[in-house]
C-alpha cells in the first residue's frame, strides 16, 4: 500500500508546476503516510512543528541565548517525556504507572533532533526563512520521518522550492536504490532469523548464557552487519523514495565497516546523526576550553548523547561511552606517532589498522544488542577466556551465512568500486548473469524478507 | 541480426530469472527442512491410501509436519506413558501452529505438568478431512497399536454439509497422488500475491468463486436436520465402539473464530469458509456450528460420556484463531489449557477406576486396554 501510495504521490507531484501546490501535495501525503502509524502521533508531531516554528521565528527576530535554551528545553522536555520518561518511572515505581505506558510517537528521536537543528542554525544567524508549510513538510517529510536520514533545513529548503523533472535514468536509479535497500533489509533478517528457524543471529544473543569464544566473535560480526544491512538497506529506500518525490538526501552510510580507525568510521556510520552530533554537541562542547584532555571529554561526552539518543538505558552509555574512549585513544596514538616521528605505512599497516578497527567496532555492537548489562559483561568475559573457544555451540550453518554474507559483502564492493558510480547496479557483469542475481535478490526480498521482523532501527 | 542476438539474450535472460527462482526455492526448502532438491516435495508426500482411505504415511516430513513411526503427527510412540489420543480433522493435525505447538502436543504437557511428572502421551490420530466415520473404522487399528486410556473427539460439524458424501457407505477421502513436478516458486508467489491483495479484493474472489461453483443452483440457508442426525448417529457410533474397545471417549465442543455468540460475524472470514462449502449460505455456518454443537452435548447425555465444552471457553478472537476454524499458536494453548482442565480430573478418576478394577473387565475387544 505504502509502495502504491509513493508511487501516485510521485506522479502527481511531478505533473504539479506550481511550488506550493507541489508542497501541500507532499505535505499531505507525509501527514496521511504518518498518520497511518497513528492518528495521535501526527498530533505529537504536528504540535512540535508549530511550537518549534513560532520559536523558530522568535530566534530568528532576536537571536539570543534565553530563546534558544527554551527551544532546546522544549524539545528535551518532549523527548524526555516520551522516550526517557516511561523507562524512568518503570525502574522506580514498576509498570503500574500510567507514565511507565507512555508510548514513544514513531520516529521522534529523528525528527526532534532535526527541529533542533533548526533552532541551532537560527540562532548561529543561518539565513533560513522557512513558511510554516515548508516547515511542517521539513518535519513531516514522509521518507524520513520514521528512521531518518535526520535532514537539516539549508539542504532542504531550496529542493521544497525548485522543481526538478524527474528523468528515466533518475528513476531507474531511484528504482535500483529501493531495491538494493530491500534486498538489504533482507539479507538483515536473514541474519537474524537464520537459514533455519531459531538459528539465527537473533537465538544466538536471546541464549546467550553458554556460548564459546567464537561464538561471541560470531555473534559480534553477525549482529554488525544484520544492523548495517538493516538500516543501510532502510536509509536507501528513504533517499530511493525522496529522489522519486524530487528530494535529493543526504547519503546516511558509506562503506563504514571498511574504515581504517573509529574516527573514520563514525563519518561513514549513521552519518546524518554523527554530523549532527559533532555540529551540534561535540564542536561547541571542545571549543569551549583549549585543554586536550577536556577535548577528550568532550568527545567521550559526544559519544554518552549518541548512545544516549538511541535509548536512555545503561547500556546505551556504556556503548557510548566505549566508542568515546575508542576515540580518544585513536587520538592518542596519532598524537604519539606525531610525537615521536614514527610512520608505518603500506598494506600490512592497512590490513593492521582495518582489522583492528573492524573487530573493535563490531565488539561494540554487543552493548548495543544484549539484552543487559550482566549478558555484555558476560559475553565479553567468554571472549578472554581460552578456554572458552574449544566448544562453539552456535549452529555451523550460522557461521557459514555469517561469513559469506560478509565476504559477499567486501567482494561485491570491491567489484563496484571498479564501475563508475553512476551505471546501473551490478552492471559490470553480462546481462544473462545479472537477471540471475536480481532472481537471487528477488527470491530473498520477497520471500525471506516477507517474514514478520521490525526494523531495527524504527525502536529508536 | 544485432537484433536478434539481443532478444536471444534477452530470452536467456529471462529463462535464467525463472531458473534461478526456482533453484533458490528448492534450496531454501533444502536448507530449512532438508527437502530433497530434485524430487517432488508436496504435502500429499505425507499420506497414502488403505482400504478406509486416507492415512499418514510412517516418518514422512513435509515442512513443519513430522509424522512418527505410525504416521501419526508428533513424536515417536513412548511405550512407558499412558497413551491418548485425539480424534478430529485438520483442528487437530494442526496447519498454522509452530512445530509442537499444536494442541494436542500443547495438551500433553498440561497434563504432564499437572501430574508434575511425564505421565500421559497425547497422540493425535487426526489428519485434514478425516471424518468420523473413517475415524470410527479405524478405532481397532489405534487400539491394537496404542491400547490408549481415553480417546478425545473433536468433530468438524461442517462435514456434514457434504452429508451424503461423507456417510460410512460412502467412499473415503483418499490421498491426493504427488505431482510428477511442480514448480516450488509458483506456490510461494500464490501466497505473496495473497497476502498483498487487500481483504475486501481476496474476498470479491472468494464470492465470485462460489457464485461459479454452484451456478444456477440455489444454496441452502440453512443445514437440513438430517445431516445434524448424522453427525448424532457418528458420534454416538464412536463413542460406543470406543468403549467396545474399553478406551473411555470424552466429546468436545466445536470453537471457531465466531466464538460463542456472534451478533456481528465477520462476514469476509464467512465467505472465506464458504467458499470450501459452496452450497450452505454465510448465516448458515453460524447456526450449523450453534446446532452442531447442541447435537454434541445431547450426545453426551445420551451416552453419559465426558463432555469439554470449549465452544463457550474459547473467546472468538483473531489472536487465537488463524481462520474461521483453525487456531494459532496462542490459540491452541488455550484450547489445550481448556481441554486439560476438563480432562485431568476424569483421568485421575478412571486411573482410580482401573487401578481397583484389575482385570476383571472381560467383555473389553482388547485385552491390553481391559487392565489398564
Amino acid at each position: 500500500m505504502y509502495a502504491l501510495g509513493l508511487l501516485c504521490t510521485s506522479v502527481v507531484v511531478w505533473h504539479v508546476r506550481s511550488q506550493r501546490g507541489r508542497q501541500i501535495i507532499l505535505l499531505g501525503a507525509s501527514c496521511g503516510f504518518y498518520a497511518s502509524w497513528g492518528p495521535w502521533f501526527l498530533g505529537a508531531l504536528v504540535g512540535s512543528s508549530l511550537v518549534n516554528y513560532v520559536l523558530g521565528r522568535q530566534i530568528r527576530r532576536t537571536p539570543t541565548r534565553p530563546w534558544l535554551l527554551l527551544g532546546i528545553a522544549f524539545n528535551v522536555a518532549l523527548l524526555g517525556f516520551f522516550k526517557y520518561l516511561p523507562g524512568i518511572v518503570s525502574q522506580i515505581v514498576g509498570q503500574t504507572s500510567t507514565f511507565s505506558r507512555i508510548v514513544l510517537p514513531v520516529g521522534m528521536s529523528f525528527w526532534t533532533f532535526q527541529a533542533l537543528s533548526y533552532l541551532l542554525d537560527l540562532y548561529r544567524e543561518k539565513e533560513l526563512d522557512p513558511t510554516l508549510l515548508e516547515f511542517c513538510l521539513y518535519m513531516t517529510f514522509a521518507p524520513t520521518v520514521l528512521s531518518g536520514p535526520i535532514c537539516r533545513l539549508p539542504d532542504m529548503l531550496p529542493q521544497f522550492r525548485e522543481y526538478r523533472p524527474l528523468t528515466r535514468a533518475g528513476a531507474q536509479a531511484a528504482a535500483q536504490r529501493i531495491g538494493l535497500g530491500a534486498l538489504m533489509m533482507g539479507l538483515a533478517q536473514l541474519l537474524g532469523a537464520g537459514l533455519r528457524p531459531g538459528h539465527g543471529i537473533n537465538n544466538g544473543f536471546d541464549g546467550a548464557g553458554m556460548l564459546a569464544g567464537s561464538d561471541v566473535w560470531l555473534l559480534a560480526f553477525g549482529y554488525g552487519f544484520q544492523l548495517f544491512f538493516d538500516f543501510a538497506g532502510y536509509s536507501h529506500i528513504a533517499i530511493g523514495a525522496a529522489s522519486l518525490l524530487g528530494i535529493r538526501l543526504a547519503e546516511n552510510f558509506d562503506g563504514p565497516y571498511r574504515s581504517m580507525s573509529p574516527s573514520v568510521f563514525w563519518t561513514r556510520w549513521h552519518m546524518s546523526l554523527s554530523s549532527w552530533i559533532r555540529d551540534y554537541v561535540f564542536l561547541p562542547l571542545a571549543t569551549m576550553r583549549r585543554e586536550m584532555w577536556w577535548r577528550h571529554a568532550a568527545l567521550v561526552l559526544s559519544m554518552i548523547i549518541f548512545g544516549l539518543w538511541h535509548k536512555g538505558a545503561p547500556l546505551f552509555v556504556i556503548w557510548g561511552t566505549y566508542h568515546g574512549i575508542l576515540l580518544v585513544l585513536h587520538r592518542l596514538w596519532q598524537r604519539l606517532q606525531h610525537d615521536l616521528n614514527f610512520r608505518w605505512e603500506g598494506t600490512a599497516q592497512s590490513a593492521f589498522s582495518w582489522a583492528l578497527t573492524f573487530a573493535v567496532m563490531c565488539l561494540g555492537w554487543i552493548f548495543f544488542r544484549a539484552s543487559g548489562v550482566k549478558q555484555a559483561l558476560g559475553m565479553f568475559a567468554t571472549l578472554l577466556s581460552l578456554a572458552s573457544y574449544v566448544r562453539p555451540v552456535l549452529p555451523t550453518d550460522l557461521y557459514f551465512l555469517v561469513a559469506t554474507l560478509i565476504l559477499g559483502y567486501f567482494a561485491t564492493t570491491a567489484l563496484s568500486a571498479r564501475t563508475d558510480a553512476e551505471s546501473p547496479v551490478l552492471s559490470w557483469i553480462p546481462m544473462e548473469l545479472r537477471y540471475a542475481c536480481y532472481a537471487v535478490a528477488l527470491y530473498l526480498i520477497v520471500f525471506r524478507a516477507a517474514q514478520p521482523q521490525a526494523f531495527i532501527y524504527s525502536q529508536f | 541480426m544485432t537484433h536478434a542476438i539481443h532478444t536471444l539474450r534477452v530470452l536467456i535472460a529471462i529463462s535464467l530469472f525463472v531458473m534461478v527462482l526456482e533453484i533458490c526455492a528448492r534450496l531454501d526448502d533444502y536448507i530449512s527442512y532438508r527437502a530433497p532438491i530434485l524430487d517432488t516435495y508436496s504435502s500429499a508426500s505425507l499420506y497414502e491410501n488403505d482400504q478406509f482411505g486416507k492415512r499418514g504415511r510412517p516418518f514422512a516430513q513435509y515442512r513443519k509436519w513430522q509424522l512418527n513411526e505410525l504416521g501419526y503427527r508428533g513424536p515417536r510412540i513412548d511405550k512407558d506413558r499412558i497413551p491418548i489420543v485425539i480424534f478430529g480433522a485438520s483442528e487437530t493435525f494442526g496447519l498454522y501452529e509452530s512445530e509442537g505447538k499444536e494442541y494436542p502436543r500443547q495438551l500433553e504437557r498440561e497434563l504432564n505438568t499437572c501430574t508434575g511428572k511425564p505421565i500421559y502421551q497425547v497422540i493425535n490420530v487426526a489428519y485434514p478431512g478425516q471424518t468420523l466415520s473413517t475415524a470410527t473404522r479405524r478405532v481397532p487399528e489405534i487400539v491394537a497399536r496404542i491400547h490408549p486410556m481415553m480417546a478425545l473427539i473433536y468433530a468438524s460439524p461442517t462435514f456434514y454439509i457434504d452429508f451424503p458424501l461423507r456417510r460410512s457407505s460412502a467412499l473415503p477421502v483418499q490421498a491426493e497422488k504427488l505431482p510428477a513436478f511442480e514448480f516450488r516458486i509458483g506456490e510461494r508467489l500464490q501466497n505473496v500475491a495473497k497476502s498483498l491483495l487487500p481483504e475486501y479484493v481476496q474476498t470479491g474472489i472468494r464470492s465470485w468463486q462460489i457464485q461459479r461453483s454452484i451456478g444456477s443452483k440455489s444454496p441452502m440457508e440453512r443445514l437440513p436436520q438430517e445431516a445434524l442426525n448424522y453427525l448424532a448417529e457418528d458420534l454416538t457410533e464412536m463413542v460406543i465402539t470406543l468403549r467396545a474397545y474399553c478406551v473411555e471417549p470424552a466429546l468436545v465442543t466445536h470453537a471457531t473464530i465466531f466464538g460463542a455468540v456472534s451478533r456481528s460475524p465477520n462476514r469476509a472470514m464467512l465467505v472465506a469458509w464458504r467458499k470450501f462449502y459452496p452450497t450452505l449460505q454465510e448465516d448458515g455456518f453460524l447456526d450449523l456450528e450453534m446446532r452442531a454443537n447442541r447435537t454434541i452435548r445431547e450426545v453426551a447425555v445420551q451416552q453419559q460420556v465426558a463432555l469439554v465444552d470449549i465452544a463457550g471457553e474459547l473467546p472468538g478472537d483473531r489472536k487465537y484463531f488463524a481462520d474461521f476454524v483453525h487456531f494459532t499458536d496462542a490459540g491452541a494453548a488455550l484450547m489445550a489449557k481448556d481441554l486439560a482442565a476438563g480432562v485431568e480430573p476424569l483421568l485421575r478418576r478412571w486411573s482410580n477406576y482401573s487401578d481397583n478394577a484389575t482385570s476383571s473387565s472381560t467383555s473389553c475387544n482388547s485385552g491390553s486396554a481391559a487392565t489398564r
